[in-house]
């Protein structure tokens, strides 16, 4: 099935080579296990620390993992951040192909959509100045729009990315919307606890780098609420 | 469809030509990015490819032909330097970028996947670009000097590949080590340098006991250079051993070199 997730025990201890690791590293996320069918939007939500930046990165492969692996059947679109790669010398036309061929798009998914991700980030004439002229704003205007016309199966999303000012960043959530309404399968993390009911329709618990709970959003939602009540405690090993 | 399988480095395949093709684009667009960024506010602008190896012909000819009375196997010295600084440019160049290309582009490596190989490739790629303009001036000094290729131009693209094949390779050892040991951004240009001194680029390969080229041969920038020299300049041809040994030499350093970078990929965005 298109867009299908399933990760096996997976572990990842940090810092460490990816060979074995030290007596008393620190594991930041471990015996992670977890399958997601196509189509399903699901939330990843845990304290800061939890290990919810980890897993998605593992999923990204921007790093790897110690032990375990995962499959993933589709194109994969990480938005975990946005501007990566721009530079500051090429205009903002220049830095949409630059960044939409990093996140995967073909120079003619960019062309198609150039004049969409231009209007969306409502940059307008300035499009073809070198981006260390515009205003942080636009920069991530800019930056969040290229990203927000990924077109991928599987989708990894931080709403972190949700930038700029107030009206902006509706605009944003409303695009995240959209794209977990679009069919597409979801990991979608967040420390909004609203959006993530809104979005999500099961979700998983992160807990010191362990899932604590797997099942319907709701649960989820109240899990995390009572951890967020408990004291911070050290990670066990 | 696409199935992507997330898994610890040691277990990579050494090559992934299927997802190198995947993501062609990307080669060429960082290719570009490289070029373009190079001649922004610039007012030489691409001229800059072709003033360096022109500035250094002309200082080389100074110093080691006029004053030290260089032998230069019969060509006139300064077609004979450019002969070499042609083939040489491009292996210090791309042999400088694309080691310290993982490390220079930390913002990329710690936040978005592709396959790192390419940061090296695109390296090698825009040294080529700039391989073709020093030609070009390589010409024009052909032409002023009134001296045509020879039949040696025929192996001057393979000696291009040998070049290509022994400065990635060795980059690749050098960038997975940059990484964890920051020495090694200390090192590479007296690394560079050292390497021009061990290879013809001022001097003719005859000043050197001929009895010993199996064992010059094991820097394969020598035959290449020399192989350049061959096609442009009027020069001997190196010997059929010579070619063989550097071939096997740059084979090795591509193939553990792959190895080696591929096992410590997935560290990078842990130590960079």
């Amino acid at each position: 099935m298109l867009g299908n997730l399933l990760v096996s025990p997976f572990r990842r201890s940090a810092p460490e080579t990816a060979s074995t690791p030290v007596a008393g590293a620190i594991w930041a996320i471990r015996d992670v296990s977890f399958e997601v069918p196509a189509g399903q939007v699901m939330g990843v939500i845990g304290r800061n620390g939890s290990g919810k930046s980890t897993l998605l990165k593992l999923l990204a492969r921007i790093t790897s993992p110690t032990e375990g692996q995962a499959v993933l059947s589709g194109r994969v679109g990480a938005l975990l951040e946005v501007g990566t790669g721009f530079h500051p010398d090429l205009s903002g036309r220049q830095n949409i192909l630059l960044n939409g061929t990093m996140l995967g798009m073909t120079p003619r998914d960019i062309q198609r959509c150039e004049a969409e991700i231009i209007d969306f980030a409502e940059i307008g004439e300035f499009i073809d100045t070198p981006v260390k002229h515009y205003s942080s704003g636009m920069f991530m205007r800019l930056a969040f729009s290229v990203a927000a016309h990924l077109d991928a199966e599987i989708m990894l999303v931080d709403e972190v990315l949700a930038v700029g000012d107030a009206a902006f960043q509706d605009k944003c959530k409303l695009k995240i919307r959209d794209i977990a309404q679009s069919g597409r399968t979801i990991l979608f993390t967040s420390h909004d606890m609203e959006a993530v009911s809104r979005i999500c329709t099961t979700a998983i618990v992160l807990d010191h780098g362990r899932v604590v709970y797997r099942g319907a959003v709701d649960g989820a939602v109240s899990q995390y609420r009572t951890l967020m009540q408990a004291p911070r405690t050290p990670a066990p090993e | 469809m696409a199935k992507i399988i997330v898994r610890p480095t040691p277990l990579h395949v050494l090559l992934d030509i299927g997802e190198l093709w995947r993501y062609r684009y990307l080669f060429l667009v960082l290719v570009w990015r490289t070029l373009k960024v190079r001649t922004q506010q610039t007012v030489v602008g691409v001229a800059w490819t072709v003033l360096q190896p022109l500035l250094l012909t002309a200082l080389f000819t100074v110093i080691f032909s006029l004053l030290a009375g260089m032998p230069s196997d019969g060509q006139p010295y300064p077609l004979f330097v450019l002969g070499g600084l042609l083939m040489w440019q491009f292996v210090a160049f791309s042999f400088q970028t694309a080691s310290g290309s993982v490390v220079a582009e930390t913002h990329l490596i710690t936040r978005i996947y592709f396959p790192r190989i390419l940061l090296l490739l695109a390296a090698v790629g825009a040294a080529l670009f700039d391989l073709v303009c020093v030609l070009g001036l390589l010409v024009c000094f052909m032409i002023w000097y009134g001296v045509a290729p020879s039949v040696g131009v025929l192996a001057f693209i393979p000696a291009v590949l040998l070049a290509a094949a022994t400065s990635f390779g060795l980059s690749l050892w050098l960038a997975a080590l940059y990484v964890p040991y920051r020495d090694v951004g200390h090192l590479l240009p007296f690394m560079t340098q050292v390497w021009m001194f061990l290879s013809p680029v001022i001097y003719p390969l005859s000043l050197l006991p001929p009895k010993y080229e199996a064992v010059y041969a094991l820097n394969p920038a020598v035959v290449a250079v020399q192989t350049s020299r061959w096609a442009f300049t009027g020069g001997p041809p190196p010997s059929a051993l010579m070619a063989w040994i550097s071939t096997g030499v740059a084979l090795f350093l591509v193939v553990s070199g792959l190895w080696f970078f591929r096992r410590r990929e997935g560290t990078f965005a842990d130590k960079v």
